[in-house]
């Protein structure tokens, strides 16, 4: 078993969702989808709770029959069974037996992904070296942390070296370090070949991870594309500039504030704009509120980022009186 | 404060319609069952089926007869057994809860009870209440047999009777049997009972209840057992699984195949137990046991996949659980014997596994009947498991395509 079968082919597009309708009954679940993942490639399916992610995600498992359009996986349609063999699914749900080892987890699944007695030994090996797990194969995973059981999650999807791993909220309920060390574990299994596709409400986690990120809203995938490359074309250089105000700030205040662009958080003392150049406007406003009676207290200039990115679109979307 | 947990437990049953059906429908239903089964042991509704042979018919048996299909507590088979041997064959069988055979005429003092009331031991006490009947038919619509079985041993008593007693006597008897059923009178050494059957080599009543206890607890573990497979599709195990060669149908075949194999050991600890402790005995046919057992185990299983695949969730499957067992046991004659049941629940019954199973033991352990013979009990067995599968695996793969 070698982490590096894919290498050869990497570029070539593993998923492809070729204007993809799904219905259930009357409500339109997923609109005219567009999407490709090479191979390599990490691509981050973010969205709110109910934006289709999950739907998304059955359609390519051939779970949910599409009212219309395509799925490809290493060109072959999806709604051949065997097609689906090229993918490797992570639920977000612990999908092991608990009162099994981790081996005898990796075992079963790996006879049930249609692998010999000496397929599994080597799968095993390869999948518990992938995932970091070597030293705990013989554990019982209800004994496991969260961080742990994840890992096993994981490498029970590998086994039989998928050309598409879809990862389903992979480190949910995890800790900061458990969690970076499954980020580790994603980035080697793509670096490997494999074509990830990471559906996560965890911006910072798909900031980090994702080579590109797709927001999916209503049914409808937004802009696509590396991270990086949407904030900086959505901000155009900008800053997310948050203000905390001493007091909420009156009629006269408030105009001041939407005017420059600021709207409020949950909190009427906090407002924050995106994209905002830092210049003297940010002075002049800061004078005007102190005058208006609500002096700031205090000023936060950060670079956006996909979060910004986020509610940037979901302002957007929402429209100018929000 | 108190109110409101009140009102959250209200909310709570009046939400989970299963919590419903349990607190208010299984109760009634349970009742119902058991005031069927236990008003008709009463009096009130009890039909025990029997069959009636005469080896040497004259009109006072024919009275009987008639006294006997009148009976609202009995029902006559239509066809009479020719022979005492075609009547226990129909006590063993099954086809009658008790035989009664009139072997010699009633009205002629002799030795041995004029009639025989066959009964199977799994049966017992369908034998007594037979025999009470008969005893009190005779006395109620033949009374003058009584007087003519005793007045033999009256006359011996007294030294003979003159022709003038004799007459009067015989004129009495005359008139009583023109007065029939005015004049109650004793019937007493009338009637005897016997056991028939015992063609294997057990028990009838402990057999009875090994298969019985055996369907009951092959149900309800292989309820509990397949429920794992809501557990798998909750957690995803199942979404895992349906992206892979082996899709859905291998958890279900492969659940069913070890909920089988589990029963069919956990029926051979409890006929070890019954062997043990009751004697009873397996070896005369054990293909036939197994075969049975095997049958009854997969009946079980099949049922239970199909609850389990049917429900949303480990909670729901509990429940329909528990309502189809205890219902499919009392019904079936798990908890209290068919024989006992009013007619119309006895034809129920045979909707059970439990007493298709029931039956297949008592064929096997206590009639001693070929594998030839238990054809009729197995087939529904084999066709509960089969279907039971089928559906589950149909029902699975539904539920993947969303």
């Amino acid at each position: 078993m070698s982490a590096n079968r894919f290498a050869a082919d990497r570029g070539e597009a593993v998923l492809e969702v070729d204007r993809l309708d799904v219905r259930f009954g009357k409500r339109h679940v997923l609109r005219h989808l567009e999407l490709e993942i090479g191979r390599s490639e990490v691509f981050g399916l973010l969205g709110p709770n109910g934006a289709g992610k999950t739907t998304l995600i059955r359609a390519i498992c051939g779970r949910v029959r599409p009212a219309s359009g395509d799925i490809r996986i290493v060109g072959q349609s999806n709604r051949d069974r065997h097609t689906l063999h090229h993918i490797g699914l992570v639920p977000q749900e612990i999908a092991l037996y608990m009162h099994l080892t981790a081996r005898e987890n990796l075992d079963v699944f790996g006879a049930l992904s249609g692998l010999s007695r000496s397929e599994r030994r080597q799968a095993i090996a390869w999948a518990a070296h992938a995932t970091r797990l070597d030293e705990r194969l013989e554990e019982r995973v209800d004994i496991f942390s969260g961080g742990w059981k994840r890992r096993v999650n994981i490498a029970a999807a590998i086994l039989h070296q998928p050309d598409l791993l879809i990862l389903d909220e992979p480190t949910v309920g995890v800790d900061v370090d458990a969690r970076n060390e499954l980020h580790e574990v994603i980035r080697d299994l793509s670096a490997g070949g494999m074509a990830v596709l990471l559906a996560t409400h965890d911006l910072d986690q798909a900031e980090a991870l994702c080579s590109r990120v797709g927001f999916l809203r209503g049914g409808v995938i937004g802009p696509q594309g590396a991270p990086r490359h949407l904030i900086d074309l959505a901000f155009q250089g900008g800053k997310e500039v948050m203000l905390e105000l001493r007091r909420p700030p009156e009629a006269e205040g408030r105009a001041a504030l939407a005017e420059a662009g600021f709207m409020p958080s949950h909190n009427t003392t906090i407002w924050t704009t995106l994209g905002m150049v830092i210049d003297e406007t940010l002075t002049g406003l800061s004078a005007r509120l102190e005058s208006l009676g609500s002096p700031v207290r205090e000023i936060r200039v950060r670079e956006p980022g996909l979060d910004s990115l986020f509610l940037h679109l979901a302002r957007n979307e929402a429209g100018p009186d929000r | 404060m108190i109110f409101a947990m009140l009102r959250v437990m209200a909310l709570s049953l009046i939400r989970d319609r299963g919590a419903l059906a349990m607190a208010f429908l299984l109760p009634p239903t349970i009742f119902v069952i058991f005031a069927a089964i236990f008003s008709g042991t009463s009096g009130d509704e009890l039909e025990l089926q029997v069959g009636y042979t005469v080896l040497a018919p004259s009109p006072v048996t024919e009275r009987l007869e008639t006294a006997l299909r009148a009976e609202p507590g009995l029902r006559v088979l239509s066809d009479n057994p020719v022979d005492e041997a075609a009547l226990r064959s129909a006590v063993e069988a099954g086809r009658a809860d008790a035989g009664i055979l009139v072997r010699s005429a009633l009205d002629s003092p002799s030795d041995e009870a004029p009639i025989v009331v066959f009964v199977d031991p799994g049966k017992a006490m369908a034998g007594g209440i037979v025999a009470g009947q008969v005893q009190r038919l005779v006395a109620e619509t033949l009374p003058e047999i009584g007087l003519a079985r005793t007045a033999p041993l009256v006359e011996q008593l007294v030294g003979g009777f003159d022709p003038g007693q004799s007459a009067r006597l015989a004129a009495g008897l005359e008139a009583i049997a023109a007065d029939a059923g005015d004049t109650p009178a004793e019937g007493g050494g009338l009637v005897a009972q016997q056991v028939v059957g015992g063609g294997g080599n057990s028990g009838g009543a402990v057999t009875y209840y090994a298969g019985a206890v055996a369907i009951l607890f092959l149900l309800f573990s292989a309820m509990q057992g397949a429920a794992t497979l809501i557990e798998e599709r909750n957690s995803g195990i199942v979404d895992r699984l349906a992206v892979g060669p082996a899709g859905t149908d291998v958890v279900v075949i492969g659940k069913y195949l070890f909920l089988t194999a589990q029963g069919v050991i956990q029926v051979g600890l409890i006929f070890l137990v019954a062997a043990l402790a009751y004697s009873v005995d397996v070896s005369a046919d054990p293909l036939a046991w197994l075969l049975t057992t095997l049958f009854a185990a997969m009946a079980a299983s099949g049922l239970a996949l199909f609850v389990a695949s049917a429900c949303t969730s480990k909670q729901q499957a509990q429940t329909i659980s528990t309502f189809v067992v205890l219902v499919f046991s009392a019904i079936g004659g798990s908890m209290v014997p068919r024989y006992m049941m009013p007619p119309w629940l006895q034809d129920v019954g045979w909707y059970t596994p439990n007493a298709w199973t029931i039956e297949a033991y008592h064929g096997v352990l206590w009639r001693g009947e070929a594998l030839a013979d238990l054809t009729g009990s197995l087939l529904p067995l084999a066709l509960t498991g089969l279907l039971g599968l089928l559906a589950s695996i149909a029902i699975s793969r539904a539920r993947l395509r969303l």
